[in-house]
C-alpha cells in the first residue's frame, strides 16, 4: 500500500463558525493505481490533493504514507518525504518563466544534488522520452499550453517519484491537447507510475482506474 | 547550483529592468557617497603617521583659567624649549617655531640672488634646529642635524625649490627676502613634503634667532620629544616648576606685567600628542595651522552611512514589495524539492550579485565626481586603483552589504507556503505595509534633515557675505607686495589718484580680511587711578586716506587730517568696542596708552575685521608706515579697465616686478570658505540622499499601482473621475512624507542650532526654513509619485480587466 487516509478532517474557523473543508475522509491508494477525484467547485478536491501531497496539513485523523505516520511528522520531515516521493503537475503548469525548458527540467535534480553529468543524462532522457528535444532551449512563453504542460509533467517525473499528483492538468488546454496529455498519463500509469488527478471532466476521469466523488468535503 | 542562481537572478533583472535599475542605481549612489567620504576620512586620518617616535612627541599647551573659562594656548616664551631640555631629564629633545607675521613669518617676497624678478610666497616660518629632527622632515638635500644652525640659513620644500630653481640646484643657492639685500639667506636643505603628510605645512623654514630672550612674550610654539617610558602626567605636573622658577620672577620685575602673576599661578601644562594636532585641536586653540576637524569627519561618516542605509532600505523595500512576483517561484521550487536554506541562499546570491554590480557602478560614479569633490573639499584625493587592499575592502564590503541588505528579503520570501502561493492567493499582510511605510518615513526624515542643514548653511553663508560689515568691501582692489615700491610709494599713490576711476587710495597692511597684518597689545587709560589689567586690543598702522578708502564711519570726533602734523605722531582713532572696554564716556581728547601714549581724536563705528565667528574686538588706528599693501577704491564698475590702468602705472614704477592684486570682497569671502565648502559638501550629499529616497519612492509607487491595477480598472469602469484615482494613489504616500516632516524638523532644528552657535554673528532660526524644507520634500515626493499615479489613472480599464 502506498498511502492511507483514516478519518481525516480539515476545517477553518470563520466568524465563530467551523467550516469543514474535508470531512471524515478514508482513502487507501495502492501502488500503480490511477485515481480521479471529482466533484463540483468548492467540494474540497484540491484541498484533498494538497493534503495527500503534504503541502497542506489537516486537523484530525491519520495519514500513512509508505508506512510513515505523516500526522506525527514534523513539518520538515514531511517536506522531505514529499520532496522525495511525490511529483506535482499543476493546472497552470507553473514553469519558471526565466528558465528554458532544459533548465526547468534540471531544477529538481539540482536540489537533489545530482552530479552535472548525471543531470545532463537524465534531462536528455526526459527530453527524448517526451519528444521535446527540439524545444529544449525555448522559454515557457514560447511554447503552446499543451507543450508547457508536457514540460510540467516531464519535470514532475524526472526524479522518479512514486506518486504523481495532478490538479486539473488539462484545465487550461483545448480538447485535443487535453486528450494528448491524458493519453500520456495513461501510458505512464501502464508503466507503473501511481497517479492521482483532480478533474471536472467525466471523459478525463475515465482514463483512470478509480473515481472518488467529493461533495462538501465528504466522499460519496 | 550557483550558476543556476546567477542565471535566474540575471534573467529576472532583465525582465524587470526598472526595478533592477532602481535597486542597483540607488545602491551605486550610496556606495559612491560612501567611497568618497571614506577616502576623505582616510585622507584626514593619514596626517602625521610618518614619525618613528610618534608616541613620544608632544606639543606643549598652556591652560590658564580666566573668568571661569580655561584659556588654552600653544604660544610660549622663547627660552621654554631650552629649559625643558636642560632641566628635565625626561625630555630628550625640545624645539620651537614662530609663525607670527609680526616677526616676519607668513608672506614674503623671495628673489634668487642675482635675479631681478621677485615672487610673493606664503609659508615662511622661523624654526629652531631641533624641530627639524622632531618633525622628522624628509630631507632630499642637506642634513637635518645642522641645516638651520647658522643664521640666515633656509630650508625649503622640494616643490618650491623646483619652482624657484628649475634646474634642480637649489642647495647652496642664495635668496633675497623682502628686498633685504644686506641679509641674504642661504638654502641649506630641501625637504620633500609630498612624501609625508604633516600638520606642519610650511614651505620655507628660516633659522630662528634667539633674540627677544625673555619670559614675558609668548610667540613660540614648542614641541618636545620625551624619553621612552616617560610618565606623561607626572611630567606635566613637574613642568610647572618652570612657572615658579623662571616666569613669575621675571613678571614681578615689571609693574605692567605683575598683574599676570596671579593668572600664571593657576596655570597648567598639557602635552598634546603630535598625531592629535591635525584633527583633534580644539577650535579655540589658535595656532595658525590649517586643521581638519574630527567633528566633520564623524559628521561625514554618519552621512555616508545614512546614504548607504537609505539605499539598503530601497533594496529591502523593493524586494519585499515585489514578493508576489517571486512567490510562485518560491512555492514551485519548494514543491519540487528546494529546502528553505536553498532558497535563502538563492536570494542572498541574488542580492550579492546586485551588490557587486552596484559596487562597480558606484566606484565608477565616485571616480567621475571625484574632481568636483576635490575642488569643494580642498583635497587632492585619488582612487587607489593600484592598491590591492582597496579591492579587498571593496570585495568584502560588497559581500557584506549584499548579505545584510538581502537577509530580510531572503527569509521573508523563502517563508511562503507553496499550497497558498500556488493557488495565487498571496496577500501581503498589513504588517508588511507598516514596515514599508516606516522605512519611507525614515528615508524622508533623513533627507529632510539634510535639506534643513543645506538651507541653513546657505542662509548663514548669505548672511555673512551680505552682512553690514561697517566698511564697504565692494570695488576695492588691493595691490599686494607693494613694499617693492620703496620710496616711490607716495608718487605711485598720486599717480593712481589721477586715474578717473580711482576715488581713494590708502597704504596700509592692516585690512579687515585674513592674511593681512595683525598684532596684540594691551591698552590702558593714562591717569587711571584704578589698577585695571588693561584691555587687549590691536593697533593698526594706517594712513590719512584709510577711513575714506574703506568707507569706515566716524561716529564721534574726526578723521585724521593731513593738515594737523601732530595727528601723525600722537593721535589715535578707536573703535566703539575699545571705547566701551576702556570705559571712556566722552572719549574725544582722552589719553590712552599701549606703551606709547595717544590722544583719542575720533571713534569709528565697529566694523568686522575678523571672521564673523568672532565678536568685534577692541581696535586702535594710528598713522604709521606699513607699505606692503595698497587699497584702491574704484568708482566705476568696469573693473577690467581699472585693473589694466593700475597695472600700467605699476609697470611704469617697478616694471621688473609682477603686479599682484586681490579684491577685498574676494578676500572677505575667502575667510569664510570653510563654511561654504562644508555647505557644498552638505549640498552634494543631501542631493544624493534625496535622489536615493526618491528612487525608492518612485519604485514603491510603481509597485503599488501595479498591485492595484485591477482595483483602478474597476473604479474607472464604474465611472471614477481622474481626480479621485489620483488622490487614491497619492494620499497614502503624502501622509508618510508629512510624518517624516514632523519627525525631521525638531532634529534638524536642534542640530543646526548647535552648528550656528559657532558663529558670534548668525541668523536666527525661523519657521520659514523648516516650512521650506518640508515643502521641498513634499514637492519632490509628489512629483515622484505623480508620474505613476497619473499614468495609472489614464489606463484603458478594459485592457487590464480582460487579462484577469
Amino acid at each position: 500500500m502506498l498511502l492511507q487516509l483514516h478519518n481525516v478532517f480539515k476545517w477553518v474557523n470563520s466568524g465563530g463558525q467551523r467550516i469543514f473543508l474535508l470531512k471524515d475522509i478514508n482513502l487507501q491508494v495502492q501502488q500503480g493505481e490511477f485515481i480521479s477525484i471529482m466533484g463540483p467547485s468548492g467540494s474540497g478536491k484540491s484541498t484533498l490533493l494538497n493534503v495527500i501531497g503534504m503541502l497542506d496539513g489537516f486537523d484530525e485523523g491519520e495519514y500513512q504514507f509508505l508506512d510513515e505516520s505523516v500526522h506525527n511528522l514534523k513539518e520538515k520531515h514531511r517536506a522531505n518525504l514529499y520532496k522525495e516521493y511525490i511529483g506535482f503537475v499543476f493546472q497552470s503548469y507553473h514553469l519558471l518563466d526565466e528558465l528554458t525548458v532544459k533548465e526547468n527540467l534540471e531544477m529538481p535534480l539540482l536540489y537533489k544534488k545530482f552530479k552535472g553529468s548525471e543531470r545532463k543524462a537524465m534531462v536528455a532522457d526526459m527530453l527524448d522520452r517526451f519528444n521535446i528535444v527540439g524545444k529544449k532551449d525555448l522559454f515557457p512563453a514560447q511554447l503552446s499550453g499543451g507543450q508547457q504542460q508536457l514540460v510540467g509533467i516531464a519535470r514532475a517525473l524526472i526524479s522518479n517519484p512514486k506518486l504523481i499528483l495532478a490538479d486539473e492538468p488539462t484545465g487550461n488546454l483545448n480538447s485535443k491537447q487535453g486528450e494528448e496529455i491524458m493519453g500520456l498519463f495513461k501510458q505512464l500509469n501502464e508503466e507503473g507510475v501511481t497517479i492521482i488527478q483532480v478533474t471536472h471532466s467525466e471523459k478525463n476521469a475515465d482514463y483512470g482506474s478509480r473515481i472518488i466523488n467529493l461533495l462538501d468535503g465528504r466522499m460519496i | 547550483m550557483i550558476r543556476n542562481y546567477l542565471h535566474i537572478a540575471w534573467r529576472s533583472l532583465k525582465k524587470d529592468s526598472l526595478f533592477a535599475f532602481i535597486k542597483i542605481g540607488g545602491f551605486a549612489i550610496g556606495i559612491a557617497a560612501c567611497l568618497l567620504i571614506t577616502l576623505f576620512i582616510n585622507d584626514e586620518l593619514s596626517y602625521d603617521k610618518h614619525y618613528a617616535d610618534s608616541e613620544r612627541t608632544y606639543r606643549v599647551i598652556s591652560e590658564i583659567p580666566i573668568n571661569g573659562e580655561v584659556l588654552k594656548n600653544v604660544y610660549f616664551q622663547l627660552p621654554l624649549a631650552d629649559v625643558l631640555e636642560s632641566d628635565f631629564p625626561e625630555v630628550e629633545k625640545a624645539g620651537k617655531y614662530n609663525s607670527s607675521e609680526l616677526f616676519g613669518a607668513g608672506k614674503k617676497t623671495i628673489q634668487p640672488y642675482g635675479e631681478t624678478k621677485s615672487v610673493i610666497e606664503d609659508g615662511f616660518v622661523f624654526v629652531s634646529q631641533p624641530m627639524l629632527e622632531i618633525l622628522e622632515l624628509p630631507f632630499v638635500e642637506g642634513q637635518p642635524e645642522n641645516a638651520l644652525t647658522d643664521p640666515l640659513s633656509l630650508v625649503i620644500s622640494k616643490k618650491k625649490a623646483d619652482k624657484l630653481f628649475p634646474k634642480g640646484d637649489a642647495l647652496g643657492k642664495t635668496v633675497i627676502l623682502d628686498y633685504d639685500t644686506a641679509n641674504p639667506y642661504k638654502i641649506t636643505g630641501v625637504v620633500d613634503r609630498s612624501s609625508i603628510k604633516s600638520h606642519f605645512d610650511y614651505d620655507y623654514l628660516m633659522h630662528l634667532r634667539d633674540t627677544n630672550f625673555n619670559w614675558v612674550n609668548t610667540n613660540y610654539i614648542t614641541y618636545i620629544k620625551v624619553q621612552k617610558n616617560t610618565d606623561i602626567d607626572a611630567l606635566k605636573t613637574k613642568m610647572l616648576s618652570v612657572v615658579d622658577k623662571y616666569i613669575i620672577p621675571e613678571l614681578n620685575q615689571n609693574e605692567m606685567t605683575k598683574k599676570f602673576v596671579d593668572l600664571y599661578k593657576q596655570a597648567k601644562f598639557d602635552l598634546q600628542p603630535i598625531s592629535d594636532i591635525h584633527l583633534k585641536t580644539e577650535s579655540k586653540i589658535f595656532d595658525n595651522l590649517k586643521h581638519g576637524d574630527i567633528r566633520f569627519v564623524w559628521l561625514f561618516a554618519a552621512i555616508a552611512c545614512f546614504v548607504l542605509l537609505l539605499a539598503s532600505i530601497n533594496f529591502i523595500n523593493l524586494s519585499t514589495a515585489k514578493s508576489a512576483n517571486r512567490a510562485k517561484e518560491v512555492g514551485l521550487r519548494k514543491t519540487i524539492g528546494a529546502f528553505r536554506k536553498n532558497l535563502v541562499f538563492q536570494f542572498l546570491t541574488e542580492s550579492i550579485l546586485l551588490s557587486f554590480i552596484s559596487f562597480v557602478l558606484g566606484i565608477l560614479l565616485a571616480w567621475a565626481i571625484l574632481p568636483w569633490f576635490n575642488t569643494i573639499a580642498l583635497k587632492s584625493i585619488g582612487i587607489p586603483w593600484s592598491s590591492p587592499l582597496f579591492y579587498l575592502i571593496a570585495l568584502v564590503t560588497a559581500l557584506l552589504i549584499g548579505i545584510v541588505a538581502g537577509l530580510y528579503p531572503a527569509f521573508y520570501l523563502s517563508s511562503f507556503k507553496p499550497a497558498k502561493v500556488l493557488k495565487g492567493s498571496l496577500t501581503t499582510g498589513s504588517k508588511n505595509k507598516n514596515l514599508r511605510g516606516g522605512l519611507v518615513v525614515f528615508q524622508f526624515a533623513i533627507s529632510i534633515i539634510l535639506i534643513i542643514g543645506t538651507l541653513i548653511i546657505y542662509k548663514q553663508m548669505d548672511y555673512i557675505l551680505n552682512k553690514e560689515l561697517g566698511y564697504n568691501k565692494e570695488q576695492v582692489l588691493v595691490v599686494q607686495g607693494a613694499g617693492v615700491l620703496g620710496d616711490k610709494v607716495d608718487s605711485f599713490k598720486k599717480q593712481l589718484l589721477e586715474l578717473p576711476m580711482v576715488s581713494n587710495v590708502s597704504v596700509s597692511d592692516y585690512l579687515p580680511v585674513e592674511g593681512t597684518k595683525r598684532n596684540g597689545n594691551t591698552f590702558k587709560k593714562i591717569d587711571d587711578p584704578t589698577e585695571a589689567v588693561g584691555v587687549p586690543g590691536q593697533v593698526w598702522a594706517i594712513d590719512h586716506d584709510y577711513v575714506k578708502t574703506l568707507g569706515l564711519e566716524i561716529t564721534l570726533g574726526r578723521d585724521f587730517s593731513i593738515d594737523r602734523p601732530s595727528d601723525a605722531t600722537d593721535a589715535v582713532l578707536i573703535n566703539q568696542k575699545m571705547a566701551l572696554e576702556l570705559e571712556l564716556e566722552n572719549p574725544i581728547g582722552k589719553r590712552i596708552t599701549n606703551g606709547d601714549d595717544w590722544v583719542v581724536v575720533g571713534v569709528v563705528k565697529d566694523f568686522h575685521f575678523a571672521s564673523l565667528r568672532d565678536n568685534i574686538a577692541p581696535l586702535a588706528l594710528v598713522i604709521s608706515n606699513s607699505p606692503d599693501m595698497i587699497s584702491v577704491r574704484i568708482g566705476t564698475s568696469d573693473l577690467n579697465e581699472s585693473i589694466a590702468a593700475i597695472s600700467e602705472i605699476w609697470g611704469r614704477n617697478v616694471g621688473n616686478q609682477a603686479f599682484n592684486y586681490t579684491f577685498l570682497d574676494d578676500d572677505f569671502a575667502k575667510m569664510h570658505d570653510d563654511v561654504r565648502r562644508m555647505g557644498n559638501i552638505f549640498n552634494g550629499f543631501a542631493l544624493f540622499a534625496i535622489l536615493v529616497a526618491c528612487l525608492g519612492l518612485f519604485a514603491l509607487s510603481a509597485f503599488m499601482v501595479e498591485q492595484r491595477q485591477k482595483e483602478i480598472s474597476i473604479r474607472l469602469v464604474l465611472g471614477a473621475p481622474f481626480k479621485s484615482i489620483y488622490k487614491l494613489l497619492t494620499v497614502d504616500f503624502l501622509r508618510l512624507i508629512l510624518i517624516a516632516v514632523v519627525i525631521a524638523i525638531p532634529v534638524g532644528w536642534f542640530a543646526m542650532q548647535r552648528w550656528l552657535e559657532d558663529f558670534a554673528y548668525r541668523i536666527s532660526l525661523d519657521w520659514t526654513i523648516f516650512l521650506l524644507a518640508g515643502a521641498i520634500a513634499l514637492a519632490v515626493a509628489l512629483v515622484t509619485i505623480s508620474y505613476q499615479s497619473v499614468s495609472a489613472a489614464l489606463i484603458q480599464p478594459l485592457k487590464s480587466l480582460r487579462n484577469e
